[in-house]
């Protein structure tokens, strides 16, 4: 069969559907962050050498290729460290533009050395600061998943 | 010929299973990469200078899983590289190793290969690998649904079964000969602690009293699907010898891409019609042989690991990279010759057919193979190793890999 492309009529659209299921196992270190979370706590890690603090936690130390065994309850408050603004609505196809503009903020929790892409809430973006204090904002219904952590919201208002 | 001779100065695995839901990848991952580095007490992690990763492509959805275990495989800030070539992906890891330090470029390489195949769907990363011409049927004017129909049942036991036909055909082995192989090495793994079905009591009744999958192939008789990892350690003939008792010297490698047979368009694209012919492996074979000194593999090989999920498969390995004689494999077989105690001991770890951890399996088999000619496998031959090869199989039935090794450094000749 030879297709002549010049004419929509020789060209055949076929369609189909490929069920591709995935799921992953997050282990026996996530699942105590989870379980942390649905206690509204944050549950990191500690490298036994040089003792940096995972958030989320991670198993090994990337510097060190040393354990990073030992959990650690972590504060809920941590330090805005950059952050972005946009009125492209996240995670959402089907109406991509918001009315109020959303922030999202990279903030390190205090104690830890890693830091988490969180929504950053209840301010205006013009009063955005790098390095302001934040304090978590947990969802209403706790299930143990990301979504508990509804955002970060500025120490006593700003 | 290699610039600076590589060695295998170490090798680790994980524990294999069919669900490792305690750990996730990048974690499945640092058990194989720490037991391999623990075997090398004098190496630090700091040591190695190149770490060489890979799996089967987005087998588990995850396309550069690389970059997430960086950190658990000691990679951090160094050099990366992730190699995938379908079911030789272990294979081509372990060769790209070897390349790396025969290169003289790097002197410590580290090798990692795995896979978790509980998080994935199997079937859908196949239709990447086994159906290799996804992509080209529609430009041959062929409709996505033929493809079914060309595959019979299931990808990877679709390409098996003829293989099998036609080498029952030739050989006139009997399901029964196929049988004897399957418990052989259920019963080998049972006696290696990393691997995934361990079947100590299974007999060759009990293998054909299971139903049939796509003939002549029976439900007992394919591998499972496993969840694990392997890690190798290479360095050069000088560092080697001051770090490990018996550094394995890696002679010969050679990979050779084969056409495919049966799964070319409704045939037509291979100009080759007997899948069991395998010209992959036999020149694979030859080139590495060639490059060891080796002149009579049957007399000068101790020990073989061969890439086999279906029985079918080894036997048709071990002829074509030249340890049997043609149709003599299924007598062999019979006799005790690849028996754990036998003259010529295959794949004494189990093989693919008791584990499959689909990107690490073709790593497993040179790695095991190591292991037996240092002395520490875990279900060791008896005799003394001193020459041993490894195989692998996979990428629409048309990549094999082989690697020679032995416990002297190549052979030169002026």
């Amino acid at each position: 069969m030879t297709l002549n492309l010049d004419d929509e009529q020789d060209v055949t659209i076929t369609k189909g559907m490929v069920r591709a299921e995935f799921n992953f196992w997050v282990g026996i270190v996530m699942d105590k962050f989870y379980d942390g979370l649905q206690e509204k706590k944050f549950i990191g890690t500690k490298c036994s050498k040089c003792g940096k603090v995972f958030l989320p936690p991670r198993n090994r130390c990337g510097d060190c290729f040393a354990k990073a065994e030992d959990f650690i309850d972590l504060p809920e408050t941590g330090i805005l460290k950059n952050f972005t603004v946009t009125n492209i609505k996240i995670s959402e196809r089907k109406s991509r533009n918001v009315k109020k503009d959303q922030i999202v903020g990279l903030v390190q929790i205090d104690g830890a050395d890693t830091a988490m892409i969180v929504p950053v809430l209840n301010i205006n973006p013009e009063d955005l600061k790098t390095g302001m204090k934040l304090k978590v904002v947990w969802a209403k219904n706790i299930k143990g998943h990301p979504d508990d952590i509804a955002g970060f919201e500025p120490i006593g208002g700003v | 010929m290699a610039k600076v001779q590589p060695a295998v100065i170490s090798v680790g695995f994980c524990e294999h299973a069919s669900k490792r839901s305690d750990v996730n990848m990048a974690e499945l991952v640092n058990e194989a990469v720490e037991d391999c580095l623990n075997k090398a007490e004098s190496v630090e992690w700091k040591d190695i200078d190149y770490i060489i990763n890979g799996n089967m492509p987005a087998f588990e959805g995850a396309n550069m899983p690389e970059l997430w275990m960086t950190d658990h495989m000691a990679a951090k800030n160094k050099p990366l590289l992730r190699v995938t070539t379908g079911g030789t992906t272990g294979g081509s890891v372990f060769v790209s190793a070897y390349y790396a330090v025969a290169s003289g470029l790097f002197d410590t390489v580290l090798a990692v290969a795995f896979e978790q195949q509980s998080c994935g769907n199997t079937t859908v990363g196949l239709a990447s690998v086994a159906l290799g011409e996804l992509s080209i049927y529609p430009t041959l004017g062929y409709e996505a649904t033929r493809l079914r129909r060309n595959m019979g049942a299931g990808a990877a036991i679709g390409v098996a079964s003829y293989q099998a036909m036609n080498y029952m055909r030739r050989s006139k082995a009997t399901e029964e000969d196929l049988a004897r192989v399957v418990v052989q090495n259920r019963r080998n793994a049972a006696k290696n602690w990393w691997t995934h079905l361990k079947m100590p009591t299974i007999t060759i009744e009990d293998v054909l009293d299971t139903p049939y999958i796509s003939y002549p192939l029976r439900f007992g008789m394919v591998c499972p699907a496993s969840d694990g990892a392997c890690a190798v350690l290479f360095t050069t003939e000088e560092k080697a010898k001051q770090i490990a008792d018996i550094p394995v010297y890696i002679n010969g490698v050679g990979s050779y891409a084969n056409e495919p047979a049966i799964i070319g368009v409704d045939c037509g694209g291979a100009g080759q019609t007997d899948p069991c012919e395998q010209l992959g492996a036999v020149k694979s074979a030859e080139l590495a042989y060639s490059q060891a000194g080796i002149s009579f593999p049957n007399k000068e090989i101790d020990y073989a690991e061969v890439y086999s999920p279906f029985p079918n498969q080894e036997l048709q390995w071990v002829e074509r990279v030249g340890l049997f004689e043609p149709n003599s494999a299924p007598e062999a077989y019979l006799n005790g010759v690849t028996a754990l105690n036998g003259e010529m001991p295959v794949n004494c770890s189990g093989g693919v057919n008791s584990t499959n951890a689909i990107g690490a399996s073709a790593m497993e088999r040179p790695a095991e193979s190591a292991l037996q000619i240092m002395g520490k496998a875990g279900n060791q031959v008896p005799k003394t190793v001193h020459t041993a090869l490894g195989h692998g199989w996979g990428g629409a039935i048309n990549l094999i890999s082989h690697v020679v090794m032995a416990d002297e450094p190549q052979r030169k000749f002026k």
